[in-house]
């Protein structure tokens, strides 16, 4: 008797089985919960500790959980109270006295009090936590009573009274634990202030965080908000026209304009002033670029060459604005407007003026310029990130504008780990990378001062890409740190950044926003930060969550299969079923045959 | 079973995997880069404060300091903390290897039996319709890329037809337990299991089929027919025992690849096992992860392989007595 196959059958019988129940028993499991689902790509969450993560999505779970003592107006970051109902200033500017909300809890009852706030402040200055010390590197605080607490600041400091991101942790859970285990705490503990807090964390899957009762702004409609996270945009895209998910972040650009015109989805451009720049080496590191970059001509004259427009419409597939300087915040005020007649707009007859009268001419015919006197051509080495989607058709781009000019680019492929180096040692001429400013200009101004430069000992220590030093920048930098009166330091700012585009180093082509797309058939409510073009979701506070309500009649979000699914699985069992008999038939018609 | 012919092959797999320890180290210092910078680039960090996260991903120091820190670390088990989700290496490898065991290794059984069932049938009819019809399909199957198979099997049965979820291990907002939990990741797992299944269906067949074609050609099945065996007796106690060895090792060994999964069909579903923890690692690098996850891949198939060597040698005793 053929034993052997008898036993592998059962297997495969077993697992056809199972599964089949599986589909069957999976339609019945519908709860009643509101439930609002959030698609989002891989690497979206690395840990929910808000001293240490880093991706840009974990601040949604931190802002849902952790109250911050004020928050930022969803029109245009104004500052709002939070868990503080008023405040007061005194000592010019340099001491606010914050008066918290009456009867403040933690989610699991504890009260919520100044020693709490205190206690994040203090705490985060004394051991310069990762994501906090921006905000309270200068600060000190201290508790006057339960409900106020006094914050002083030992600099003027134009960002208060907002305490921006310094979410408020509770000290009767991180107060027990040391500053070398603070960083590791996995911060799974479920406890906060906010709307709502973590209920469960699975890495790589989903994060899920259900209401918060305590909330002092009331209970919030939503019961549970997941993050669900897909390794794959295409499937996220699905589940969103499914409604499996109710929102999606990075939304792929080819999906894009098909997703926004499908009815009962909102596709937006949502903007935070991410840029994207095609920089040259200025010189000031460790290594010099190629003579001629140094010559203000030759870059301007490849700022001329460069069609900003075609690169949006052709490799950004139209999405995104075009931009000329540096954005230093989410916020328009703080980005300078270029005269037109001070634009270098795209012309290509222009840009070969300018290289002839400056005297770069092609002396041998190989089409490529030397410098004056006929000595080293124009050929510039080009850093490409292999692993970004918009890098290599860009340097495609360029390249062949700047071979119109008489300029000969080297590209080079690298990871953007790889290129990290290469830029700090001052060994390349061009790069195309991007940034994503925070709210106060103030981080994305100090990349640029002198100080910020990479120096021999450490060559993979700095902040400053372009290698670009120029004292009246600085001078300006610290000038706009403690101007506390905001229309003198936009102003301030403005000159900066006018300053370093009249360089030419640093050449702003496109503000690229984040394409999220949400359904409007389940929630209500979503807010744009800031105003009409900033995004609903993973804005820089995100207060859409707290201002969404169910659509009448919403129940559990997930889910999305239908009977046709036990139809379904019942056909692919019973195909499988068949197969199987048909192995045993043969076996009886092969002993019959003989 | 011979105790010499044991240790030499336990010893050849040890000395391997202390190969494997240090190779792992360099292999991803080869090409010059910076994590830290990478990971945090354009965020809220002082250069003080990169310095210190350099101290604690251990970074700092030379290379040759960092070598036997490593080697003194991964002697004790210790693989170290991960730079992304900031927990050791070995919890998060713990967490997701079942998923991927589970899909895996249920693909791998079910390709197994089919493949082998569909070889048998294939080369005892050659030249049959079925044969012809088998052969092509597993061809088919076997040189369609996964991914796209994949792809085409999501579009179609969890989009158009909407049977199954798109992705993902489990419904996310459920909080089902038991049995029910079981039920709602067995119906997650059809689509990649079935996208794996297929794809790995045809090696088994292929296989099976040409080893049992050559087993057929040996002169004890005219033996055994002579006997007056009959066709179905010849079949499986004869040929099938004998062609089976080749299938053998290429089971044990691809047991061995379970680990490290599927990287494709992991990331189209995604599926939150292994493949997906390397493909996220590689882009940090995580080089903690890295290097836990090449260990663990490595081990298992040299262990597998190892279960291999030892599996021939007691099946067929010629291999023992070279």
């Amino acid at each position: 008797m053929n034993t052997w196959r008898g036993v592998a059958l059962a297997p495969v019988v077993l697992a056809l089985a199972l599964m089949c129940v599986a589909t069957a028993a999976a339609q019945s499991d519908e709860g009643k919960k509101v439930v609002l689902t959030v698609g989002v790509t891989s690497n979206s969450f690395d840990t929910l500790n808000p001293l240490v993560g880093y991706t840009a999505l974990d601040y949604d779970p931190w802002i849902n959980q952790y109250d911050t003592v004020t928050h930022k107006a969803a029109k245009d970051f104004a500052v709002q109270p939070g868990l503080a109902e008023s405040w007061e200033a005194s000592n010019n500017g340099k001491t606010y006295t914050y008066k918290l909300r009456k009867d403040l809890k933690w989610s699991d009852g504890q009260p919520l009090t100044a020693k709490d706030v205190a206690f994040t402040i203090n705490r985060a200055r004394k051991e310069a936590w990762q994501n906090y010390d921006a905000y309270v590197h200068n600060l000190t605080a201290r508790v006057i009573d339960d409900r106020t607490v006094e914050v002083t600041s030992s600099v003027p400091d134009p960002k208060l009274p907002s305490l921006g991101d310094t979410y408020i942790l509770p000290e009767h859970i991180w107060g027990k634990l040391s500053p070398s285990k603070i960083t590791k705490y996995a911060a799974e503990d479920g406890v906060g202030s906010g709307p709502w807090t973590l209920d469960e964390f699975k890495h790589g899957q989903y994060v899920r965080m259900k209401v918060n009762p305590n909330y002092w702004g009331g209970q919030r409609p939503i019961d549970e908000i997941v993050y669900r996270i897909f390794n794959n945009a295409d499937a996220m895209v699905a589940a969103l026209d499914k409604g499996e998910i109710d929102a999606a972040f990075n939304v792929p650009s080819e999906a894009f304009n098909r997703v926004s015109s499908t009815k009962g989805i909102v596709g937006i451009q949502g903007n935070q002033g991410g840029f994207d720049e095609i920089a040259i080496n200025a010189g000031s590191g460790l290594k010099k670029p190629h003579p001629a970059l140094l010559d203000r001509r030759v870059r301007v004259a490849i700022a001329h060459a460069i069609d900003k427009k075609t690169l949006l419409d052709r490799v950004y597939e139209g999405i995104g604005t075009v931009a000329y300087t540096i954005s230093p915040s989410p916020d328009p005020a703080w980005i300078p407007e270029i005269p037109p007649a001070e634009r270098f707009d795209f012309d290509l007859a222009k840009a070969n003026k300018i290289l002839d009268d400056a005297g770069y001419k092609d002396t041998n015919g190989d089409g490529v310029r030397e410098m004056p006197g006929g000595g080293e051509p124009l050929e510039f080495t080009y850093y490409v990130r292999s692993d970004s989607e918009f890098a290599p058709p860009v340097a495609q781009f360029v390249s062949g504008w700047l071979k119109k000019i008489g300029i000969k680019i080297d590209q080079k492929f690298v990871s953007s780990d790889q290129l990290g180096p290469v830029i700090g040692k001052g060994d390349y001429d061009m790069f195309h990378w991007a940034w994503t400013p925070y709210v106060d200009p103030d981080q994305q101004l100090s990349y640029f001062q002198c100080n910020q430069i990479a120096k021999a000992s450490d060559p993979t220590l700095y902040n400053n890409d372009a290698n670009w030093c120029d004292p009246v920048y600085d001078k300006l930098y610290n000038e706009q740190k403690v101007e506390l009166d905001k229309d003198k330091r936009v102003a301030i700012v403005h000159k900066m950044l006018k300053r370093f585009y009249d360089t030419a180093f640093y050449q702003v082509f496109v503000l690229s926003p984040d394409l999220e797309a949400y359904r409007t058939d389940r929630f209500k409510g979503w807010l744009r930060q800031p105003a009409d073009v900033g995004p609903v979701i993973f804005s820089n506070s995100s207060p859409t969550y707290a201002n969404l309500t169910p659509v009448a009649s919403t129940s559990s979000g997930g889910g999305g299969t239908s009977t046709g699914a036990i139809v379904g699985v019942v056909v692919v069992a019973l195909v499988a079923l068949a197969l199987a008999l048909w192995f045993v038939r043969r076996r009886r018609t092969a002993e019959e045959r003989e | 079973m011979n105790l010499r012919f044991v240790t030499r092959k336990v010893l050849a797999a040890l000395a391997t995997l202390a190969f494997v320890i240090c190779f792992n180290f360099f292999l991803f210092r080869v090409v010059e880069g910076d994590p830290v910078a990478n990971l945090f680039r354009g965020k809220n960090l002082t250069l003080e404060q990169r310095l210190e996260l350099r101290k604690q991903f251990g970074l700092d120091g030379s290379q040759s300091e960092q070598f036997v820190r490593y080697l003194e670390q991964t002697v004790q088990l210790n693989f170290g903390r991960s730079y992304t989700t900031n927990r050791p290496v070995m919890s998060d490898i713990w967490e997701r290897a079942w998923p991927t065991i589970a899909l895996v290794g249920v693909s791998t059984l079910l390709s197994t039996v089919f493949g082998v069932m569909i070889g048998i049938v294939a080369a005892w009819r050659r030249r049959s319709k079925a044969d012809y019809g088998w052969t092509g399909f597993t061809m088919a199957t076997y040189a369609m890329p996964d991914f796209w198979l994949g792809m085409l099997l999501l579009v179609t049965f969890a989009v158009t037809l909407g049977w199954f979820p798109v992705g993902g291990i489990t419904d996310t907002g459920s909080d089902a337990t038991g049995l029910a939990k079981l039920v709602d990741q067995a119906h997650h797992m059809f689509l990649p299991a079935l996208t794996l299944t297929l794809a790995y269906l045809g090696e088994y067949a292929l296989v099976m089929r040409s080893s049992l074609l050559e087993t057929m050609r040996e002169d004890y099945l005219t033996l055994a027919r002579a006997k007056g065996l009959r066709d179905v007796v010849v079949r499986n106690r004869h040929a099938v025992p004998n062609a089976l060895l080749p299938v053998v090792t290429l089971i044990a060994i691809n047991f061995g690849f379970v680990l490290s999964g599927a990287i494709a069909v992991e990331a189209i579903y995604s599926w939150p096992g292994l493949g997906l923890l390397t493909y996220d690692a590689l882009r940090g690098p995580d080089l903690p992860m890295l290097q836990g996850l090449f260990l663990v891949f490595s081990a298992a198939v040299i262990f597998m392989n190892l279960v291999a060597d030892l599996l021939y040698s007691y099946l067929d005793p010629r291999v023992r007595t070279e």
